[in-house]
């Protein structure tokens, strides 16, 4: 089906608004942290951030685009997630965490309880805490920005898409892909395990490019063949269980109930 | 026409001797045991002894991303990238990715002419090589042997000391001119030993397509098949491309961009309002089949596979062309047998 398209044009002189909000998650997706140097003024330059702990005080009633890092993983996180997008237009989730839960979802590999008493010990009373859910489980995302961390080239035509009221198309093929189009020995030659072809692609194949195998960062693709994959590792000679291991590092939500 | 011998140990003479005077690509090692063409600064670098490159030729002619468009939306301003011949002797082409440039001449020169890949193939010379048959090859069976010199200035050809070469056009004499090629008459070797075949000539090959379409092993192949477009992107006769526009950050200045895409890939027929109309894995599979065995081979009357097995060879799941075409070259007959 159709995605709607949604864009956050307001209108052909007002800037759009953007708040930007951060969840469970190591921060490495944070606009400031990421690698935009002169860039970053740039950006600003286009849009009113009106609402940014990281940077400013100041708290708005509604936004055109939300940017939210994080997976969810509280009960107040479920409350505020409903309140931003009550308040915005467009939400939009950035970095593996926001979009399949990442890395944090492995928690919900575990009894929650379980969970709970060995990061929380005696305290854990005092930490009410859920299996990590990405926000799309609790609201509708608009927009996804993948990549762990998020992948800045997708992050800017995102952005540029939503300002200038344009279609964003997030990739939907395997990074096998643009090994392909970058011409690199597939690693499997070497014997080793690549998750890229059940793996989105759009961060121009990073890993397999310096001879690293794809470990899963941008998520499943719509239709992931889990079985061929099985078979893929199994005809190779490789471990199934491993490479189920690795899917699970950012796959553990998606992958939930599913096995080998 | 003229032929001569070069013996092993003046191979990396005779290269230098080409770079002296040209841009040269020839193939490398790339990664741990695979080969790619690459532009040639040390003579030494280049293998001409390999079982194939990972992209063909073709990735010079019809690159893997190309800008189309440079635009400025504040001056509504467009311009258009020069696009020029390639002046470079392309040695050690296989005779498969030849044949395989010679069907894309076709396919970009009919209807309507795709001018940047005819702009860039004008200024190609070809130095071809022999190559010795591996697992996966089967060139033989849609009649291209390793020795075809087809399209080629010179062509070498493998020896237990070195190469025979031939000098077949004039541009061919131009590259060798001031290089000292010892006269060879010996026959030639000519004997190529495929492991894989392709058991029907292509006349026959247009009719089980026909009666193959709800054959099983299109279901079957989806099975393990993970539709990661692998075997269309490095098919030297595939040539679909996407297009897609972006802009800088400043929004006011952008490019157009052309990569290759794919029919195995699910967004391939994905068309305005999100409709997908080939949405089965088995279905794209069946496509991608049919385009190198039907669809155009009944216009031309030639296979549009060149037999050079890099699809099998590079598809993780191990799917094998040969043995679907074979699969279903059986099957057909049978049912003859059944009916007649
Ligand atoms: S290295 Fe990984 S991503 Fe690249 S082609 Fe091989 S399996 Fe696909
Ligand atoms: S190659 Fe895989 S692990 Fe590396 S950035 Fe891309 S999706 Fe992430
Ligand atoms: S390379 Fe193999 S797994 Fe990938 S799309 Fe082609 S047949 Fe399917
Ligand atoms: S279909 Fe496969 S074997 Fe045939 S030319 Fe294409 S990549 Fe080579």
């Amino acid at each position: 089906m159709a995605k709607p398209n949604v864009t956050a044009k307001p209108s052909a002189t007002k800037k759009p608004r953007v708040a930007i909000f951060d969840f469970t998650g190591c921060e490495g997706c944070e606009l400031n942290q990421l690698n935009f140097e002169d860039q970053l003024l740039d950006i600003l330059a286009q849009v009113d951030i009106v609402e940014w702990r990281e940077a400013m005080d100041d708290k708005a009633e509604e936004y055109d685009i939300a940017f939210v890092e994080g997976a969810l993983s509280t009960p107040d996180c479920i409350k505020r997630i409903h309140d931003i997008r009550r308040r915005t237009k467009v939400l939009v989730a950035l970095g593996a965490c926001a979009v399949d839960g990442g890395v944090n979802a492995i928690k919900n590999l575990h009894p929650i309880e379980e969970v709970r008493a060995t990061v929380y010990g005696k305290d854990q009373y005092l930490f009410p805490t859920l299996p990590a859910l990405p926000l799309s489980a609790v609201v509708k995302v608009d927009h996804n920005v993948r990549g762990c961390p998020m992948t800045q080239a997708e992050f800017l035509r995102l952005f540029t898409s939503l300002v200038m009221g344009k279609q964003f198309d997030e990739p939907d093929l395997a990074v096998c892909v643009e090994c392909k189009l970058n011409e690199n020995e597939c690693v499997y030659e070497r014997g080793m395990i690549c998750l890229g072809p059940v793996t989105r692609a759009g961060c121009n194949s990073h890993c397999t490019n310096f001879g690293q195998y794809c470990i899963g960062c941008r998520g499943l693709v719509s239709e992931p063949n889990l079985k061929g994959m099985n078979e893929v590792l199994t005809s190779h000679g490789l471990a199934v269980d491993e490479a189920w291991k690795r899917l699970q590092l950012y796959n553990a939500y998606r992958l939930q109930g599913v096995r080998a | 026409m003229a032929q001569y011998f070069l013996e092993q140990a003046r191979v990396t003479d005779f290269i230098a001797h080409l770079l002296a005077h040209h841009t040269v690509y020839a193939p490398h090692h790339r990664g741990g045991r695979s080969f790619a063409f690459e532009k040639t600064s040390d003579p030494e670098a280049v293998v001409l002894d390999y079982p194939r490159v990972l992209n063909a030729v073709k990735k010079f002619f019809l690159p893997p991303r190309e800008v189309l468009l440079h635009f400025d939306l504040t001056r509504d301003t467009a311009a258009v990238p020069k696009v020029e011949p390639i002046d470079a002797v392309f040695l050690g082409v296989h005779s498969y990715d030849l044949a395989a440039v010679r069907r894309l001449d076709f396919n970009f020169s009919t209807g309507n002419p795709e001018r940047n890949y005819l702009v860039r193939r004008k200024g190609a010379r070809f130095i071809g090589v022999s190559y010795v048959p591996d697992k996966h090859h089967f060139a033989g069976s849609v009649g291209i042997d390793p020795y075809d010199m087809t399209g080629c200035d010179m062509f070498l050809t493998k020896h237990a000391d070195g190469w025979i070469v031939d000098i077949l056009t004039g541009e061919g004499s131009e590259l060798a001119a001031g290089f000292k090629l010892e006269a060879h008459d010996e026959p030639k070797p000519r004997r190529a030993h495929f492991t894989q075949h392709v058991f029907v000539p292509q006349a026959r090959l247009g009719q089980v397509m026909e009666a193959s379409y709800d054959h099983p092993v299109w279901n079957e192949t989806a099975e393990t098949c993970l539709s990661c477009g692998t075997c269309n992107l490095v098919c030297p006769t595939c040539y679909c491309f996407n297009v897609e526009e972006s802009v800088g950050i400043d929004c006011t200045n952008g490019h157009r961009e052309r990569s290759w895409d794919g029919c195995m890939l699910r967004g391939f027929t994905e068309v305005a309002g999100g409709e997908v109309f080939r949405e089965k894995v088995a279905a794209r599979q069946r496509h991608r089949v049919y385009r190198k065995f039907k669809y155009i081979s009944d216009v031309t009357g030639q296979p549009w596979c060149v037999g050079c097995g890099r699809c099998t060879a590079s598809c993780t799941a191990k799917i094998s062309i040969v043995e679907i075409v074979n699969r279903l070259i059986r099957d057909s007959e049978r049912d003859e047998s059944i009916l007649t």
